[in-house]
């Protein structure tokens, strides 16, 4: 039995870690390397390139390629990198914010119909984007959005805001009434009890909300494919758009650049993963 | 009494406001889209009544889309689910180098569909890709075609490899909820491996299951990225509803017969998001009584 264990674990380690590993070993190869049909998973300085051996020789060339742009493109992958990253913090920011705010009103106030505005901000999430992304192409068609960095913000503060006041209101529940009722007595303001005695106190809380919110901007897919053609095109639907191209996609380049965008996120996992149950479940479980 | 009531609604109003807006008002306007003949380019849209839902229903690619998407989401959530479970059993007691484990494991889930679904390719191709070269090496003489043949079982293999370590985690805290007092008493009683399985650690760990299963399902549903990634959203073997409804209104632009598609997906998402909410207000409740 124990030895079924950890067969078991080793072997989905070792399943589960590969894709990983082999990413960060495509990023350092000479392209002919990558597409060899014998698996090069050896680093060997001074190898010769393409023939039938598991050595290759790494290389920085695929990362250094990064900052200039390809054949048919006008921008190198930091362009879209840049665009990702604006998008993702300022949204992140937004949705914490209005979020905190929020699971503040529900925590400590008496409001009318508090479990169906709840279950509604719930359910928001759960709304496929396709099923509302054309009138929201329309309506951003009209008051210019369309492809700017404006409108994914806008569009990722919303598809956030769920989780956000899911998540901080269950922190929030966690901090003692007391606290903010001793300030109130001493004559503080609702406002200056919010953002002196609630926020810090809370500062673990929405350090791993905002993980999560940034983790899911910088991942979205659906609208940024639909809303952006051009302009504000973030990571993943660049990297999208290079399908059917196959034979002309620059392996070791894209692999360096899928690296570069996804080690900020393994980080964070890494930074929440107390905290990550939490954050999956809509802070359903608390651990 | 009047400033204090203001005051609660200025800290939950503008969140609700932006999620009406972002929400509830394109909803009612794709309702509305889906009776016209509207296209992109149309400035003047006619009503057409229901023969938007009529081509819905009458065009072969709903069917095919409904059951592309029926597979995947029960092989999906299936799979990740068996092998998410019997890792949790696996992972459940503590051991030397558990906590690096635990974190490799649950990267992949964080990282982007889309981004995952191009670099697999590398991975699954049949030329040099690394997983046919290991098959044939275990000594697989005829290793499949991932990429022209088996489409849709490629999306689901990356889907699993993303999504079991989500699985794992829910089950774990489900396992780990289990009071140590329980085996104990069912031990002093010599009850089997299974029977302790079957009726101790399986009903014990199941709403936490439960919870997980809803979870995936309503992502699976949604499967879009990485069927965009892989294949493109036209291709027969792997277009699932969302990919569908992708085609019909951005690519061939019609608004209308996309809105009707949209409305119709919409419909089994709300059904499904309704016994999500109300089981999530419930093991709440639950979990509120257990440690007040």
């Amino acid at each position: 039995m124990k030895c079924l264990r950890w067969t078991g674990i080793v072997l989905y380690l070792c399943i589960g870690a590969l894709p990983l590993a082999w990413l960060v070993l495509t990023s350092i190869k000479h392209h002919p390397d990558v597409i060899s049909p014998t698996a090069k998973f050896v680093p060997a300085p001074g190898h010769e390139q393409g023939d039938r051996t598991v050595l290759f020789s790494p290389t920085l060339e695929g990362y250094g390629r990064l900052a200039s742009a390809g054949r048919r493109e006008s921008h190198s992958f930091f362009h879209y990198l840049v665009n990702s990253v604006i998008i993702g913090v300022l949204s992140t920011l937004c949705a914490v914010t209005l979020g905190t705010m929020c699971a503040y009103g529900f925590s400590r106030f008496r409001v009318a119909g508090a479990q169906d505005w709840l279950f509604f901000i719930l359910s928001t999430r759960f709304l496929p984007p396709l099923a509302v992304v054309v009138p929201i192409l329309l309506m951003y068609r009209t008051f210019g959005l369309q492809n700017s960095h404006v409108g994914l913000v806008l569009l990722y503060t919303s598809f956030n805001l769920s989780l956000a006041v899911w998540l901080m209101k269950g922190f929030i529940d966690d901090i003692p009434k007391a606290y903010e009722e001793a300030a109130l007595v001493d004559g503080y303001s609702r406002w200056q009890a919010f953002y002196r005695i609630i926020v810090p106190e809370a500062a673990t809380g929405i350090a791993v909300t905002a993980v999560f919110c940034l983790i899911s901007a910088l991942n979205e897919y659906g609208f940024a494919v639909t809303l952006n053609s051009q302009g504000a095109t973030t990571v993943p639907v660049y990297f999208a758009a290079l399908q059917g191209s196959i034979k002309g996609i620059p392996w070791p380049q894209l692999a360096a650049g899928t690296l570069l965008f996804v080690t900020p996120i393994v980080v964070f996992t890494v930074l929440v993963r107390k905290h990550l149950l939490r954050g999956v479940t809509f802070g359903t479980i608390k651990q | 009494m009047r400033s204090a009531n203001l005051l609660k609604y200025g800290f939950v109003v503008p969140a609700i406001v932006l999620l009406i807006a972002m929400n509830i008002f394109p909803l009612i306007y794709t309702i509305v889209l889906s009776f016209t003949d509207a296209t992109l380019t149309s400035s003047e849209n006619a009503w057409v009544g229901v023969r938007n839902y009529g081509r819905v229903f009458s065009g072969g690619d709903y069917g095919t889309a409904l059951r592309t998407t029926g597979v995947f989401v029960v092989l999906a959530v299936g799979i990740e689910l068996l092998l998410g479970f019997a890792m949790a059993m696996a992972m459940k007691s503590d051991f030397r180098g558990k906590t690096p484990i635990m974190t490799i494991l649950l990267v992949p889930m964080m990282l982007s569909p889309a981004v995952m679904g191009l670099y697999w390719t590398i991975i699954l191709n049949g030329h040099y890709g690394v997983l046919n070269q290991m098959l044939a090496f275990v000594g697989m003489s005829d290793p499949p075609q991932w990429l022209t043949e088996h489409k849709l079982a490629s999306i689901l293999l990356i889907d699993v490899w993303m999504w079991t370590p989500f699985m794992m985690l829910i089950a774990l805290a489900g396992l780990n909820s289990i009071p140590r007092y329980i085996y104990e008493a069912a031990e002093i009683d010599r009850a089997s491996r299974w029977r302790v399985f079957s009726r101790i650690t399986l009903p014990m760990c199941a709403p936490l299951l439960v919870l997980a299963v809803l979870l995936r399902t309503t992502d699976a549903l949604k499967q879009f990225d990485l069927v965009m990634a892989l294949t493109g959203p036209n291709d027969v073997a792997t277009q699932t509803l969302s990919a569908c409804l992708f085609q019909r209104m951005i690519r061939e632009q019609e608004l209308g017969l996309g809105a009707a598609y949209a409305l119709v997906v919409l419909v089994m998402v709300i059904a499904l998001a309704t016994v999500f909410t109300r089981y999530i207000g419930w093991i709440q409740k639950k979990q509120g009584r257990t440690n007040p």
